[in-house]
This record gives C-alpha cells, sequence and structure tokens, in this order.
C-alpha cells in the first residue's frame, strides 16, 4: 500500500480517483483541492506519489511540481500530471515542471491505475542506483561524452527520472546537441552565490526521457571556467537534489574537474587503444593516485577495425577494465538523430555493454 | 463501455487569432459543435478558463472561473476525442456509405490538416457555404501555428471556423 496525494480541483473526479485508488489499488488516499493546500500536505507528510492537475484555481500544476521538486522532502516522489491541457507542448512543460508522467483526462481508470503501478513499481523496485559517477579522459576524442550520456539515459530509465547528467565543459560541450536539447539556459548564466537545489533547478533542461541536463555553455567561454568554488557548490546541489549525478568532464584537471573528482562515488576513467591515449590514462591514474578506490577503466573503441588487445592493454595500465565498449557503427547516425543509442537502439553492442556497468555503479 | 474518469463536462482548446483558451463546458444537453452552432447566440460560455498567449501556448498567463466567448472570434476549437467534435447528423451510426477526405486548410494564423468525413463528392464551395453550420469537424486534426512554427496542436476533431478559413486544398483521391 501506497501514500497518494491528489491535487486537483473537480470535487467529482477527486471523490472518484479516492474511490478508484483505495478500492482497486488498496492505497492510502489523500486528497487536495488546492495546490498551496497540497503542498502543504506534501510537505508535512511526504506522500509516495503524488497525481497533479494544471488547472487549478491560484497555483497551477506546474508550479506545484517544481515547488515539491524544490523542496528535499519532496524532491525524488513520482508526480504524474493529469490533466486535459493534451498537447505535446503541455507535456514538454510538465515534465520541464519535473513531472515524470503526464495523463491527458478523460483517462481510462485502468490506464490511471496502470501509471500509478508502474510509478511506484519504478520507485520501489529494482536495485537502487546512485552517486556521482565522474566520467573522465584527459585525451579528447574517446567518446566520453557519448558514453557519459548514454550512461545517463540508462540511469534515468531505472530511477524514474531522478538523474541528472551535468556537463562540465566551459568550451561548449556536446551533452545538449547530443540530446537534442537547445543548451539555454546553462551553467555558465549561474549566479554566482546561493548555489542550493532551488537556485539551480531554472537553470536544468529536462530532455523527454526524463533525464535531467545541466548543459555548458553554447559558445566557448574565453579566459574562463567555473567560478572559483563555484563547480563543487554545483556539484554538491545537484547531489543533494538527484539520487544519480553523471558529469561529462572537460579534457583537463582543472578546479571543475578536480572538485567533480573529489566529490564522486565512481569515476569512470575512458581510454581508447590508441597509444597516445593509454599514454594518457597511465598519466592520469598517477595524477588522480588520491582517489584511486574510485577510479575505473573503460576501454571505447572508437574506430572500426579488430578488437582492441585487451589484456595487453590492462597489463601497460596496470589494471582490469570495468567495461569494453565495442565500436558500433550506428553512434555516428546516432548522433546526427540527436537519439542516443540506449533510447534509438537498446539492442545495439554499446547499448548492451554499457547496461552491464550501469547495474554496478553505486551499489 | 469504457470506464472514464470524466463527466458531463468536455474541456477543450480555443484557439483565437492570440490566444489559447483552455476551458470547460457542460455538453449533457448539447454537444460542442451544436453549440458552436447554434445561431440563437453569438456567444459560448465557459468555466476553469485558462489562458495562454499563442507564443507561448503551454504557459498560462490568466484564468478565470467564467469566462464568455465570442464564437466569430474562435478560430477553430481542438478536442481529444473525435466523437466529442463531431456534428450532430454525423453520430449514431451515421458512418454507413461515408468516407474520409484528406484535406488542408489555412485557417487565420493556423494551418489544419486531417480529415473530412463526406456522404457524397466533395465540393469545396458546398462545404463552406452550403448550410448553416458556422464550425465544421476536421477530423485527426493537426494544427500548426503561423506564429510559432514547430509548434502542432492535435485532436480527434478540429471544429474549424468557416468564416476564418483563407485556403482549402483537398488532396488527390
Amino acid at each position: 500500500m501506497a501514500k497518494i496525494l491528489v491535487i486537483d480541483d473537480e470535487a467529482e473526479l477527486r471523490e472518484l480517483m479516492r474511490l478508484v485508488l483505495t478500492r482497486r489499488g488498496g492505497h492510502q488516499v489523500v486528497l487536495s483541492a488546492g495546490g498551496r493546500d497540497g503542498l502543504k500536505k506534501a510537505f508535512a507528510d511526504p506522500p509516495d506519489l503524488a497525481i497533479v492537475d494544471v488547472m487549478m484555481p491560484g497555483m497551477t500544476g506546474y508550479e506545484v511540481c517544481r515547488a515539491l521538486r524544490d523542496n528535499p522532502k519532496t524532491a525524488s516522489i513520482p508526480i504524474i500530471i493529469l490533466t486535459a491541457r493534451g498537447q505535446p507542448v503541455d507535456r514538454d512543460a510538465a515534465l520541464a515542471a519535473g513531472a515524470d508522467e503526464h495523463l491527458v483526462k478523460p483517462v481510462t481508470m485502468a490506464m490511471l491505475m496502470e501509471k500509478v503501478d508502474e510509478m511506484l513499481a519504478r520507485r520501489g523496485g529494482g536495485e537502487e542506483v546512485g552517486g556521482t559517477l565522474v566520467m573522465l579522459s584527459l585525451r579528447g576524442g574517446v567518446g566520453v561524452t557519448t558514453l557519459a550520456v548514454n550512461i545517463a539515459l540508462l540511469l534515468a530509465q531505472k530511477e524514474a527520472g531522478e538523474v541528472c547528467l551535468a556537463d562540465l565543459s566551459p568550451a561548449s560541450g556536446h551533452v545538449a546537441l547530443y540530446l537534442g536539447l537547445r543548451p539555454e539556459p546553462h551553467w555558465g548564466k549561474l549566479p554566482p552565490d546561493a548555489l542550493d537545489p532551488q537556485a539551480i533547478a531554472p537553470y536544468l533542461l529536462r530532455h523527454d526521457s526524463g533525464l535531467w541536463v545541466l548543459a555548458a555553455p553554447y559558445y566557448p567561454l574565453v579566459g574562463r571556467t567555473m567560478e572559483p568554488g563555484t563547480a563543487r557548490a554545483v556539484l554538491d546541489a545537484l547531489a543533494q537534489r538527484f539520487a544519480a549525478l553523471v558529469v561529462d568532464t572537460p579534457s583537463l584537471l582543472d578546479e571543475a574537474t578536480m572538485a567533480a573528482v573529489e566529490t564522486a562515488s565512481d569515476v569512470g576513467l575512458v581510454v581508447t587503444a590508441e597509444p597516445a591515449s593509454v599514454q594518457t590514462a597511465i598519466g592520469t591514474l598517477r595524477a588522480l593516485k588520491t582517489w584511486d578506490d574510485k577510479l575505473s577503466l573503460i576501454l571505447n573503441q572508437v574506430t572500426p577495425g579488430p578488437p582492441p588487445p585487451v589484456s595487453a592493454l590492462e597489463k601497460a595500465l596496470k589494471r582490469p577494465f570495468a567495461a569494453v565498449v565495442p565500436f558500433d557503427p550506428a553512434q555516428s547516425q546516432a548522433v546526427a538523430r540527436r537519439t542516443p543509442l540506449v533510447i534509438g537502439d537498446p539492442d545495439a553492442p554499446l547499448s548492451q555493454a554499457l547496461r552491464g556497468l550501469v547495474e554496478g555503479f553505486g551499489g | 463501455m469504457e470506464e472514464r474518469l470524466g463527466s458531463n463536462w468536455l474541456v477543450a482548446d480555443f484557439f483565437t487569432n492570440r490566444y489559447r483558451i483552455s476551458g470547460r463546458l457542460d455538453v449533457r444537453h448539447k454537444k460542442l459543435a451544436a453549440q458552436l452552432n447554434d445561431h440563437t447566440t453569438a456567444f459560448l460560455q465557459i468555466e476553469n478558463v485558462y489562458i495562454s498567449n499563442i507564443e507561448t501556448p503551454a504557459e498560462i498567463i490568466a484564468s478565470h472561473e467564467v469566462a464568455v466567448l465570442r464564437k466569430g472570434n474562435i478560430s477553430a476549437a481542438v478536442v481529444q476525442r473525435q466523437e466529442d467534435g463531431l456534428l450532430r447528423e454525423q453520430t449514431y451510426g451515421s458512418y454507413l456509405g461515408t468516407y474520409l477526405r484528406k484535406v488542408f486548410l489555412a485557417v487565420s494564423s493556423y494551418e489544419i490538416e486531417g480529415y473530412l468525413r463526406l456522404s457524397g463528392k466533395l465540393d469545396l464551395r458546398t462545404v463552406l457555404t452550403t448550410g448553416t453550420d458556422t464550425f465544421f469537424p476536421v477530423l485527426d486534426g493537426k494544427m500548426g501555428s503561423a506564429v510559432r512554427p514547430g509548434t502542432v496542436f492535435s485532436g480527434g476533431a478540429i471544429l474549424v471556423n468557416k468564416e476564418h478559413v483563407g485556403v482549402f486544398f483537398v488532396e488527390e483521391e
């Protein structure tokens, strides 16, 4: 039995939902006729799931969603927006406000129950994943962003949307591009002070999959990177707000990357079989020796050809690979289509290799 | 019969040149099409009204308990379920002997494509001039906004105001 908060100004519909959710689902239902009252009830005793109408006098459902997400007590509860506004723009607005699902009225009871069960199962079931995963390589062109984007999407599938992907590149990072998102706003516009989860929330983008994104500036920042102290504050705030955080770092050990490494639960160091990449990885392992226990090596084959000599590379790097990602010819098309492989082709070799890696993350 | 969380109220999106107005109306005694085509009044009363600018159609800029819309200003009304947008004579077993014809219309600042359900040969002039109904349904309709390219509103039916139709195309059979 779960506790479900229903916020809807229509008395008849509220009562109907109470009957359906209690009698058919066996859930405990808390009813609220408006946004402010609903928030008061949610903050006093957080529910396991909230069903929120959009068109309500005084406070819209979008505002309710944002307030629930901004409060640490309710930030991670699944939210279903149930609204008569059923256009694609409304779905985008609901997801951007923090909802996990967008259902259009009139909805069948069967459909409502199915969604409620699905959301509760996603929240309660499966292995727990969580923490901060930093993806890193000091050698460019080894596929760090590709892996970070696909891993974050896999985590979002497991964590019902409570996952954020942060792009720390000061030189026009490509996370937003890969996901087909316009990088506006981005972290270059963050205010220098008050970097808590509430302050950062308006700067996050939402992908259709439910993944949240902190995008990098569209144009390269000239002569500057993140302000001193900003990176750590941003990462702390995101880690506080989200169950899992994936960080795509630039190819240098600057203050932002080091803040990410220090706060990470796991660091994925990406390497290819190319000699320069291997040499860079050896140097990186030495530089990050202090954080050795959270470092994992990921071998990524970014060019076609025979499989890389895994054993020889492991010998050179003096540690085993946590994952070996094979070359996937579909990857370049996935970027062009703005549809990462784990979504566009879940059975692709890259998708399968990363799925195994994600299972072990934060465990 | 499908069990729905709904009532005798129908929620529809009404589009004028500048606004998207979402509201509910009582359809117990008169369907939406009949209310829009009722020439005894030039106005349509809706409740629980939420208004968006057409440039930002998901952003609610105002809400009111009750509003009265001048029907002549409504370019189109979008409903999710086809049956909620049909004319009276198109319901209750009137599917026999009818066929669907794909159409494209430019209506004020919108472009609409969908299907007309017809029982005889299509004559464009007849659709626009014959009969007393001002609004006619375009089924499985998609409506693009000229002021915000890329934004599409869709519904099981779009009730289009004949007076606002600027261009009317029919696709080849």
